[in-house]
């Protein structure tokens, strides 16, 4: 059964993959400019295959339904990161053939996701925090998630649509860990969201930039890079780290076990760990860059905007996301449809 | 002679090859994984099981069902209502525009759907087209809540099916025999009667036709709902894709889909029984 399961999925997937000296990249869309895989391409000679997933959940889905999809280098969440090294998908990172480990800013090393960085080397991170639009006559108030249940609010939050996020809000509320996985405190979660609902006008999480620029929600959650992306546009927007605490996102490279191109991986995870490198990237996607040494480089205007980079005082306040077990996602899973259900 | 018959069996054997590969063998593959439990290592285990099945039968699920009916629903009566007189006016035309309004029709299928779909956003939004020109000219003065809601979705799913509902209706129409209604005005019926007792009876299986083609995509295209609705009802295609991403459950989200394909078949049943053997069969 699984097996003729892997060999169709494998047989799609390994198509694309038949070149001998080449690196397979599965990375989210956006995020790694095209210049800069041509330069690696220029540099080492190596051909990079480079696709794009839509949400670890996908990743995930298809590297467990085929043993070996092909894939050399991947970008999962922290979280994701998490439950892969514990099931024993990704390939121990040999340190010595990453030179350029030491530019990593250490306050995204070491995290009870990947203690020791064994499996992965963080990329790019963000806040889940508040974003505001200024013309928006009642926004002057608002410092924390609590804050969002103000009755003056109906109709008007864009919240991301994905059941994690959401429920951190509550828990947070709460008083509660992001990464609870007590099916009590997930429940009391629910019923305080359920009350949040009347204000609730969307939930988005693949279009939040336009969202924000285009007027068509004035205040709700988002992450601290896409706000940055969009003040560019619009300067009325505000972002706002709130005071009940809040998740930090670490997206992160590892290399898969038994990938097909092991040594390759190697030299483009060391490439992509190279200050100017990764500088040429930090300023493309404009999400803020776990590398120190690229952070540096960056131009003033940048890496001193508390928007992109917060104060460590303000990160402390902050939580890492790390993986829940299948039955605790199971729970967040009915509350979140008996959510959208409810109204 | 002998010619004929080899190409017979060529196209024949390329419909059962594809029939089998692209359509049996991944529903049984899927069948199979709804009869089978999973752990957090595996995707799909053994032992089997019937307890995916018997999950389905929960409030939350049936309440999600019966949601994706009524939305269904409610699109294929307006597509019904404004596909109708559409139908009927474009194939009674005698005028030389009737092969280009049926090409209006199909053109917008050579685009994909889910582009269509992102081009309402770019309609309906608070500084979309329509809200846009509105205020262009004064008429309003603060953006319309066009987007985000269920209108929304209604105005998103009725505009990517209504040529499902036209174009069965228009072949049906089109084949109407003038001298049954002739016959009727000769006997004295007026415009309604005629429309009533003739018409619509002899039009009834592009109707359900018509019916069927939109009210089974509208369960399961859920994009639209997604993207114009902004995500805040689950709907019958959101919950098996979640089963199978989020909760990592594919026998649960298998058996959904055939929960959901069986009452499908079901409807297809009922349309099936209700037109074979009818005397309106006859007379097309």
């Amino acid at each position: 059964m699984k097996i003729i399961f892997s060999l169709i999925l494998f047989f799609l997937a390994s198509l694309s993959f038949a070149e001998e000296n080449s690196v397979n990249v599965y990375a989210w869309p956006g995020v790694i400019p095209n210049s800069v895989i041509q330069q690696f391409e220029k540099e080492t000679g190596i051909k990079v295959n480079f696709s794009t997933f839509d949400s670890n959940e996908t990743l995930y889905a298809k590297l467990r339904a085929t043993k070996n999809a092909g894939y050399d280098v991947i970008e999962p969440s922290s979280y994701y990161i998490d439950r892969m090294r514990r099931q024993n998908m990704l390939e121990k990172l040999d340190k010595n053939k990453l030179s350029y480990f030491k530019n990593l800013n250490p306050e995204f090393l070491n995290q009870s996701y990947d203690p020791h960085n064994e499996y992965s080397t963080p990329f790019i991170w963000g806040v889940t925090g508040i974003f505001i639009n200024k013309n928006y006559p009642h926004s002057a108030a608002i410092k924390k998630w609590s804050d969002l249940w103000n009755k003056n609010y109906t109709d008007q939050l864009m919240l991301l649509n994905d059941a994690r996020e959401v429920f951190s809000i509550a828990l947070k509320t709460l008083g509660y860990s992001a990464n609870d996985a007590n099916s009590d405190h997930i429940k009391k979660a629910y019923l305080k969201l359920k009350e949040l609902n009347p204000n609730i006008k969307l939930f988005n999480s693949d279009a939040v930039i336009s969202i924000l620029i285009d007027d068509d929600a004035n205040l709700g959650m988002a992450w601290n890079g896409d706000a940055f992306k969009a003040k560019q546009e619009k300067a009325q927007i505000e972002f706002v780290y709130p005071e009940d605490g809040f998740v930090i996102w670490v997206d992160n490279f590892a290399i898969t076990k038994n990938a097909p191109h092991r040594e390759n991986a190697y030299k483009f995870l060391n490439f992509i760990l190279r200050a100017d490198v990764a500088q040429k990237i930090a300023l493309d996607n404009l999400y803020p860059t776990a590398n120190r040494a690229a952070q540096n480089l960056l131009p003033e205007k940048i890496k001193n905007d508390p928007l992109v980079y917060p104060s460590h005082a303000i990160l402390k306040r902050g939580e890492f996301q790390t993986d829940i077990p299948d039955s605790a996602l199971a729970v967040y899973e009915k509350y979140w449809e008996e959510l959208k259900m409810s109204e | 002679m002998k010619n004929d018959s080899t190409f017979k069996l060529f196209s024949l054997s390329i419909v059962w090859v594809w029939l089998l590969f692209f359509s049996l063998v991944p529903y049984g593959l899927v069948i199979i994984a709804s009869l089978l439990s999973h752990s957090e290592n595996n995707l799909i285990q053994l032992p089997f099981t019937i307890k995916n099945y018997i999950d389905v039968n929960n409030i939350i699920y049936l309440r999600i069902l019966e949601k994706s009916f009524y939305l269904a629903g409610l699109c294929t009566l307006i597509c019904l209502v404004l596909g109708y007189p559409f139908a009927y006016i474009i194939a009674r035309m005698k005028s030389s525009f009737k092969g280009l309004l049926i090409l209006l029709i199909i053109i917008p299928f050579w685009t994909s759907s889910l582009i269509r779909t992102y081009s309402m956003i770019a309609i309906l939004k608070s500084k979309g087209i329509i809200n846009s020109f509105l205020m262009g000219i004064g008429l309003i003065h603060t953006p319309l809540p066009l987007i985000f809601n269920n209108t929304a979705v209604l105005i998103g799913l009725v505009y990517n099916l209504l040529p499902f509902m036209v174009l069965p209706l228009l072949t049906n129409i089109e084949r109407l025999d003038n001298r049954l209604i002739d016959a009727a005005r000769d006997l004295g019926a007026n415009r309604l009667t005629t429309f009533r007792k003739i018409i619509l009876p002899l039009t009834m299986p592009g109707i359900i036709a018509g019916c069927i083609l939109v009210f089974l995509p509208a369960m399961t295209i859920f994009y639209i709902p997604d993207l114009l609705g902004g995500a805040k009802s689950v709907l019958a295609g959101n919950l098996i894709q979640n089963q199978f991403l989020i909760s990592q459950n594919w026998p649960f989200g298998s058996a959904i889909s055939i929960v959901l394909a069986l009452l499908l078949a079901m409807l297809l049943l009922i349309y099936w029984k209700s037109t074979r053997g009818k005397k309106e069969r006859d007379l097309l």
